[in-house]
């Protein structure tokens, strides 16, 4: 039963994905920019140009470009998304495919501890604000969420490193993702924190958290009053239903009552750990920026101010993927712990 | 596309009831600052002391200290200065901080204005229309819409701009088709409410056709809720535009523009220099501050 749910999902989830593929494909090249001036320089000859979008595959008709990219071409050299190469880039001449395996690992470390932090965090207080509706924990949140929420994450990083790194010294400058003077270890996973563990390189970890430690800050620090709203929401929605009420008339212990509504708040909080999950992704983009971490934020700004097709397409699909994979475990959590979901 | 199966995301995006804290303070709060940055944007490059696009022979400057501000405001009002001072100091092009930071309120309260109402004016008329005419081309619009709303915002805004070309202009679309699902969905929902209510039938019987029922009718009955959103989606307008400078895909410099200044400011502080960074990021925190404080305020008062 779970499993047909499961295949269903994912045969939905390649769907959007190949049609995702395919808008953006269109409209990168639907917009007036011309990514082969770019790449020979302004100044070029013309025979220089033609020579660089012949190598490109540009001077083509749009639609064998396509075929192109779908891997539909007869003969081709590495194949095409249906191959499951996403090409090579135009700036670097790498597969997309092999920068995107080293930069997403980085963002994927940094919003899912982020996202842990907040929940953490959130959950109790949360909880507590709804308990005790128009207290001052309940105040403190709704104030936190609204000034927080809609803060520039770039700019509160910048407070951060001015505060924390430059005048106080207790956190690294942002220079990446460990203390430069430290070999990384091998990459096992991409994630430095687990690589370290699995190559014993304690060094390596205890760095690795000190430089994590600012950019979390600031990704929660926007993030958490979100959170903390909605799971109040959730727990005063499970407070006030009718089970609730009749296990309070049936004189059960408080804290008994308080965790029959725990269970219940905390199965659509599960649905917002994959709307957040998004929410992050895209705030990465800039808070990598801050920080110098090479994730695939800063791959796909890199990758779109170079006009550089193939890089975006793959970034895009990237971030796409990743969500959809959230949302799909998440959904299957939720159908494991409420059957109820599955008939849609 | 990245939307949930069980369909219960929208049901959770559903704001809060406050725990009671006075709408009318925030309400008067959240006007004040909105009203004192449309002000900088009007009359701001005007007031500027210095010409925000060219430099001073100063070059990193910092802002003189707090104890000195008082004598300084005194002596520059009375006219004893012979040149103004640089309140929050100069960069390192040596241009004054104060400023541009002043005349950045043009820039990004342009942009986010004109994408926020443009996308409030397309999104509150398809929603009306999606909501009232419920055919097959209306159901394929809010498809569309929801596609185009499972973006990662961020990324196809850079996207857009970037590949458009930086201008002022490309911004001010890409902000608009960013967020017209949000009033889109919005309005849509509000009008296949009221669509249903007596007074459309009573204008039915009354022999109004359906156009003029949904425009003269339903629309201002149906436009609450994206009103309330608009303030919201102003102050993230207004982050946006400045992220897309700050990472480099936005407005071109020398234009004053806070996202900008603090990319450029950014990497003085290897030097020390947190003033460049520091200024023009607090006039985005607190703009945008005062923006989710209206919003807050009439959503609590209108929902």
């Amino acid at each position: 039963m779970i499993w047909r749910y499961v295949i269903q999902r994912l045969l939905i989830a390649a769907v959007q994905l190949l049609a995702l593929a395919v808008l953006v494909f269109f409209i990168i090249r639907l917009m007036p920019a011309d990514p082969v001036a770019r790449l020979v320089g302004f100044n070029a000859s013309p025979e220089a140009y033609a020579q660089s979008q012949q190598a490109l595959g540009l001077d083509r008709p749009l639609l064998l470009q396509f075929s192109d990219f779908l891997g539909l071409t007869a003969g081709q050299p590495g194949g095409g998304l249906l191959q499951g190469s996403l090409g090579e880039s135009w700036e670097s001449n790498e597969p997309v495919a092999d920068e995107l395996i080293r930069s997403l690992p980085v963002t994927l470390e940094l919003v899912s501890l982020s996202l842990l932090v907040s929940l953490l965090l959130a959950i109790p207080i949360g909880m507590y604000a709804a308990a005790r509706p128009g207290g001052a924990v309940d105040k403190g949140a709704y104030v936190w969420g609204m000034f927080a929420g809609s803060q520039p994450d770039y700019w509160w990083g910048l407070l951060f490193i001015l505060v924390f790194a430059f005048t106080l010294g207790v956190a690294p400058a942002p220079l990446g993702r460990h203390d430069p003077l430290l070999l990384p270890p091998d990459p096992v996973t991409g994630l430095i924190l687990v690589d370290s563990v699995l190559r014993g390189r304690w060094d390596v970890l205890v760095s690795a958290f000190g430089y994590l430690a600012l950019p979390v800050i600031t990704m929660v620090f926007t993030v958490s009053g979100a959170i903390i709203k909605m799971i109040r929401q959730n727990t005063v929605r499970a407070l006030s239903s009718d089970y609730v009420m009749f296990a309070r008339a049936c004189g059960l212990p408080q804290r008994t009552v308080a965790l029959y509504a725990l269970r219940t708040a905390l199965t659509p909080t599960l649905t917002l750990v994959a709307v957040f999950f998004s929410v992050l992704l895209s705030a990465a983009v800039t808070v990598e920026r801050v920080f110098s971490l090479n994730g695939v934020g800063q791959y796909s700004v890199r990758a779109i101010l170079n006009f550089d097709y193939p890089a975006i397409q793959g970034a895009v699909l990237a971030v796409a993927f990743v969500s959809l994979m959230v949302y799909l475990l998440v959904d299957i959590l939720h159908a494991v712990l409420d059957p109820r979901s599955r008939s849609h | 596309m990245a939307q949930t199966q069980n369909g219960s995301t929208e049901q959770l995006m559903r704001p809060a009831p406050s725990p009671g804290i006075g709408a009318r303070v925030l309400l008067w709060f959240g006007l004040s600052v909105a009203a004192s940055v449309v002000f900088l944007a009007m009359f701001g490059p005007l007031l500027a002391p210095y010409d925000p696009r060219e430099a001073t022979g100063n070059v990193g400057v910092p802002p003189p200290s707090l104890a000195e501000w008082p004598g300084l405001i005194l002596a520059s009002v009375t006219g004893q200065l012979d040149a103004h001072p640089h309140w929050f100091g100069t960069d390192f092009y040596g241009l004054d901080v104060f400023s541009r930071v002043i005349a950045a309120a043009r820039t990004d309260v342009t942009i986010a204005l004109g994408g926020a109402l443009l996308s409030l004016a397309l999104g509150t008329s398809l929603g009306l229309i999606a909501g009232f005419f419920r055919n097959w081309a209306t159901a394929l619009l809010v498809r569309i819409s929801d596609v185009l709303q499972s973006f990662p915002v961020f990324i196809t805004a850079m996207v857009l701009v970037a590949l458009a070309g930086r201008a002022t202009g490309n911004i001010v679309l890409a902000l608009c088709l960013v967020y017209t699902p949000i009033f889109l969905r919005l309005t849509r929902a509000e009008a296949m409410t009221q669509a249903r209510r007596g007074y459309v039938e009573a204008a039915r019987a009354a022999g109004a056709g359906p156009w003029y029922i949904a425009w003269r009718h339903v629309l201002p009955n149906s436009m609450v809720p994206a009103l309330v959103q608009l303030s919201v989606t102003i102050g993230f307008a207004i982050i946006l535009t400045a992220g897309l400078s700050f990472v480099g895909a936005g407005v071109q410099p020398p234009t004053p523009e806070w996202g900008l200044m603090i990319s450029q400011g950014a990497g003085d502080l290897n030097y020390g220099w947190w003033w460049t960074s520091v200024f023009p990021g607090l006039a985005i925190s607190i703009t945008v501050f005062g923006f989710a404080v209206l919003g807050h305020a009439l959503e609590a008062r209108f929902r």
